[in-house]
C-alpha cells in the first residue's frame, strides 16, 4: 500500500492541483467560503444550543470559566474532517466517471487528490480554532497531542470513505443511506454536548455513543484542545493505529473491488 | 514479419463477458425486493481471441458496430479486465479512446496538458519537456492559457490528440479518433503517426475509415460478433471484409431494375421504338443490387418496335449523384450496328472492368435513328445504381483510369 501511495504521488498531486485550482474558481469570495460556512454553522449552533437548550460547556483548561462556542468548534472541526472526507470520497468516482471509463489509472488517486484539497480547508478551520483559544488564553502542551489524534481521524475517515466510495459506485443508494446515517451519527457523537452530560442517562444510548469511534476522536480533541488534559497514552496510540488500520483496510477493499471500475460506472 | 520478432501485445484466448442490464438492478432495494432470482443475461463481446501484435507495427481492427473492436481495445488498455485468457503488453500503453477525456473545463489548456500527462503516467519532468511541443502541434497559440470550456470543439479535439500522441507511449491505442480537425491538422496527425511508427512505437487503430487504414496499417484483424474472422495484410483483410459487406448489402437491398410506367404521358421522339425496361445484371444475367469498381457489369435494356427500324442508336448516359454527367456510351460509338430492329429485343451493354469509382449513378436512356440525329425515344432517370469498392481503394472523382506508368 505504501509503495502504491508513493509511486502514484504525482498523480494524486495532479488531481489535488486540479481540484484546488477549480474549487472556487467561479465564485467571487473563493476560499473565504471554506471559512464562512463553518463559522456560520458555529454561530447558529452556539446560539441555539447554549441559549435555547442551555447546554453548559465544561470549564476551560485555564480555569477561566467556560466557552460553549470554543467547545463546539473543537468538536465541529473534528467532525467536519470526518464527514467531509467521507462525503467527498463517495462522489469522486462518479464525477470522474468519464475519465475512469476511458483511461486506465488507479482510481483511488482521484479520491485522495480531492481529500488533500479538503485538508486545506480543515487546516484553515484549525487555524481559526487556534486563534480562538489564543484569544481565550487557553493554551497547553497537550495541544501537541492533537496532531496524532487528527492524523488518526483523517486516516480513519479516509479508510471508511474509500470503502463507501467503491460500494457506492456499485449501488447508487449507498450515498443516501450514508447521509441518513451521518445525520444520526452527528447527534450520537459528543459534538454539541459534553460527554459528561451522559452520566445517569439511558444506558443503551450511552453504550452506543461510547461504541462510536468518532466519539473517541472528538472527545480526545476536547481533552487536548479545550480541557487541556492529556488522555491516556494508550487512547492516543489506539486512535492513531486504529485510524491507520482502517485506512489500510479501506485501501485493500477499494483495490479489490475497483478492478472493474471501468464497467461499473 | 518473422514469428520471432518481439511482440508489443500478446493476446491469448481472450474473452470478455458482459452482464446485460436489461433493467438495471443497481439499487439495493431492487436486490432485496427481487433478490437474485432472475438470471442475468450473459453477452460475450469478445470470444476466444488470440492475436500477436509485433513491436513497431501499425495494427488495424475493423468490423461492424458491436463487433467487439472497442472492447478489445479497452482490454489492451487495461480499462476492462478479460473474463478469460490473458493480455500481455510490453511497455507503457496510452489509450486514445476519447480525445480530451480527462480535460477539466475550468482549467486552461496548459493546465490540462499537465493533468492529462500525469493521468497517462508521464513523469512531471517529461511533461514539462513536451508541453511546448504539444502547444506547437495543437496550433492553439495564445488560446492555450484560456479555460478549455471556451474552446471550440475543433480546438478541444486538437489539443486532446496532441496531448495523447506526445506522451511517448510504447503502445498507442486509437479508437475512431483519426479524423479530427481540419484537413491540415489531419495531415499533421498522420505525419506524426508515421513518425511514431518509425521510432518503433506500436499503434493499434480501430476505425471505419478503410481508406485511411489501408494506407496506415501493416496488418489488420477483422472482428465480427466478438470473433476474429480474419487477420493478415491490410489490403487482403480489407478486401475480404468488403466482399462480405457487399454480399450482405446485395442480399438485403432490392435489385436495380425498372419497368417503364409513365402511363399516357407524352414522350419525346417519334416512338417508332420504345424503351420498356432497364436493369443491372452480371455477366451471367443475374440481377444485381449494385455494381463494383473493376468488375464487369451489364446494363440491360428492353426495347420494342411495332415496325422494323433500321440501325437505331441506343445511348446510355451516366450521371453522377453530384449532377455531373460522367460519360455516355452507345452502340454507334462502340461500332455496333443493330441492323433492322423489329419486335421485342434486349440490349446488353457490358461495361468491361467497370471503371466507375464508388458512388451513386443515374442512367438516362435515349434512342436515335440510324443517322444518330433524330430522337426516337427518351427515358430519363430509368434506373439508379450504386457502385461499391471491392478492395478498399477509394479515390476522388468518377472514374479509375488504367495507366502504364514508367520512370526513366
Amino acid at each position: 500500500m505504501l509503495t502504491d501511495l508513493y509511486t502514484q504521488r504525482a498523480l494524486v498531486w495532479a488531481f489535488a492541483n486540479r481540484d484546488f485550482a477549480t474549487r472556487y474558481r467561479s465564485s467571487v469570495l473563493g476560499w473565504a467560503w471554506s471559512l464562512i460556512q463553518p463559522l456560520a454553522t458555529l454561530v447558529v449552533f452556539a446560539a441555539v444550543f447554549s441559549i435555547v437548550f442551555r447546554i453548559e460547556a465544561p470549564p476551560l483548561g485555564n480555569g477561566d470559566g467556560s466557552s460553549y462556542a470554543a467547545f463546539l468548534f473543537t468538536g465541529l472541526v473534528t467532525w467536519n474532517l470526518f464527514s467531509s472526507l467521507l462525503t467527498l470520497s463517495m462522489t469522486q468516482l462518479k464525477s470522474n466517471g468519464e475519465l475512469l471509463k476511458k483511461v486506465q489509472f488507479p482510481a483511488w488517486t482521484v479520491i485522495l487528490g480531492a481529500s488533500l484539497v479538503q485538508l486545506v480547508q480543515v487546516l484553515l478551520e484549525l487555524l481559526v480554532l487556534i486563534l480562538m483559544f489564543l484569544w481565550l488564553r487557553n493554551v497547553g502542551w497537550t495541544w501537541i497531542l492533537a496532531i496524532p489524534i487528527l492524523l488518526g481521524t483523517m486516516l480513519f475517515s479516509q479508510g471508511i470513505g474509500l470503502m463507501l466510495s467503491i460500494v457506492n459506485a456499485r449501488f447508487g443508494d449507498v450515498m443516501y443511506i450514508v447521509s441518513v446515517v451521518l445525520g444520526a451519527l452527528y447527534f450520537l457523537t459528543p459534538v454539541l454536548y459534553p460527554i459528561s452530560m451522559l452520566d445517569g442517562q439511558n444506558e443503551w444510548l450511552t453504550l452506543i455513543i461510547k461504541l462510536n469511534p468518532m466519539s473517541w476522536y472528538v472527545q480526545s480533541m476536547h481533552d487536548v484542545m479545550y480541557t487541556l488534559v492529556a488522555p491516556p497514552a494508550l487512547v492516543v496510540v489506539a486512535l492513531l493505529v486504529g485510524g491507520f488500520l482502517t485506512f489500510w483496510a479501506g485501501f485493500a477493499v477499494f483495490n479489490r473491488w475497483s478492478e472493474d471500475i471501468g464497467e461499473m460506472l | 514479419m518473422t514469428p520471432t520478432s518481439p511482440l508489443a501485445v500478446d493476446i491469448e484466448g481472450v474473452g470478455k463477458r458482459f452482464i446485460r442490464h436489461t433493467d438495471r438492478r443497481n439499487s439495493i432495494k431492487e436486490r432485496i425486493v427481487r433478490g437474485r432470482s432472475r438470471k442475468p443475461e450473459d453477452f460475450w463481446a469478445v470470444r476466444d481471441l488470440s492475436l500477436q501484435i509485433p513491436k513497431g507495427s501499425v495494427y488495424g481492427l475493423i468490423g461492424h458496430n458491436g463487433s467487439g473492436k472497442s472492447t478489445l481495445l479497452k482490454m489492451i488498455g487495461g480499462i476492462y479486465r478479460p473474463t478469460t485468457g490473458s493480455i500481455t503488453t510490453d511497455g507503457r500503453v496510452a489509450a486514445l479512446i476519447e480525445l480530451g477525456a480527462g480535460f477539466h473545463p475550468d482549467m486552461t489548456g496548459r493546465e490540462n496538458i499537465g493533468l492529462n500527462g500525469s493521468i497517462l503516467g508521464l513523469p512531471r519532468k517529461e511533461i514539462a519537456a513536451v508541453t511546448d511541443e504539444i502547444i506547437e502541434f495543437s496550433g492553439l497559440g495564445d488560446f492555450i492559457d484560456d479555460p478549455v470550456k471556451h474552446y471550440s470543439s475543433g480546438m478541444y479535439v486538437r489539443l486532446g490528440f496532441s496531448v495523447a500522441v506526445h506522451m511517448k507511449p510504447d503502445v498507442l491505442l486509437i479508437d475512431e479518433v483519426l479524423a479530427v480537425g481540419d484537413e491540415e491538422f489531419q495531415r499533421k496527425c498522420f505525419d506524426h503517426l508515421y513518425a511514431l511508427r518509425k521510432s518503433g512505437r506500436t499503434i493499434i487503430v480501430v476505425s471505419h475509415g478503410l481508406g485511411q487504414l489501408e494506407g496506415l496499417c501493416d496488418e489488420i484483424a477483422w472482428l465480427e460478433r466478438g470473433v476474429m474472422l480474419e487477420h493478415g495484410s491490410a489490403v487482403d483483410t480489407i478486401a475480404s471484409y468488403l466482399r462480405r459487406v457487399n454480399a450482405d448489402e446485395a442480399a438485403r437491398n432490392p435489385m436495380v431494375a425498372a419497368v417503364r410506367d409513365d402511363g399516357e404521358a407524352v414522350r419525346a421522339g417519334d416512338q417508332t421504338i420504345r424503351v420498356g425496361s432497364a436493369e443491372i445484371v452480371d455477366l451471367e444475367g443475374m440481377a444485381l443490387s449494385h455494381a463494383e469498381t473493376g468488375a464487369t457489369f451489364v446494363i440491360r435494356i428492353g426495347i420494342s418496335s411495332p415496325a422494323p427500324v433500321l440501325g437505331p442508336n441506343v445511348r446510355v448516359a451516366l450521371q453522377h449523384d453530384s449532377g455531373s454527367l460522367v460519360t455516355m456510351v452507345s452502340n454507334h460509338q462502340q461500332g455496333v450496328d443493330f441492323g433492322y430492329v423489329d419486335g421485342d429485343h434486349t440490349v446488353d451493354m457490358a461495361l468491361t472492368d467497370n471503371p466507375l469509382l464508388p458512388g451513386r449513378y443515374r442512367v438516362h436512356i435515349d434512342v436515335f435513328d440510324h443517322t444518330g440525329s433524330r430522337l426516337i425515344d427518351s427515358w430519363n432517370d430509368a434506373v439508379e445504381f450504386a457502385v461499391r469498392s471491392q478492395s478498399g481503394e477509394f479515390g476522388q472523382g468518377f472514374v479509375k483510369l488504367s495507366a502504364q506508368i514508367t520512370i526513366s
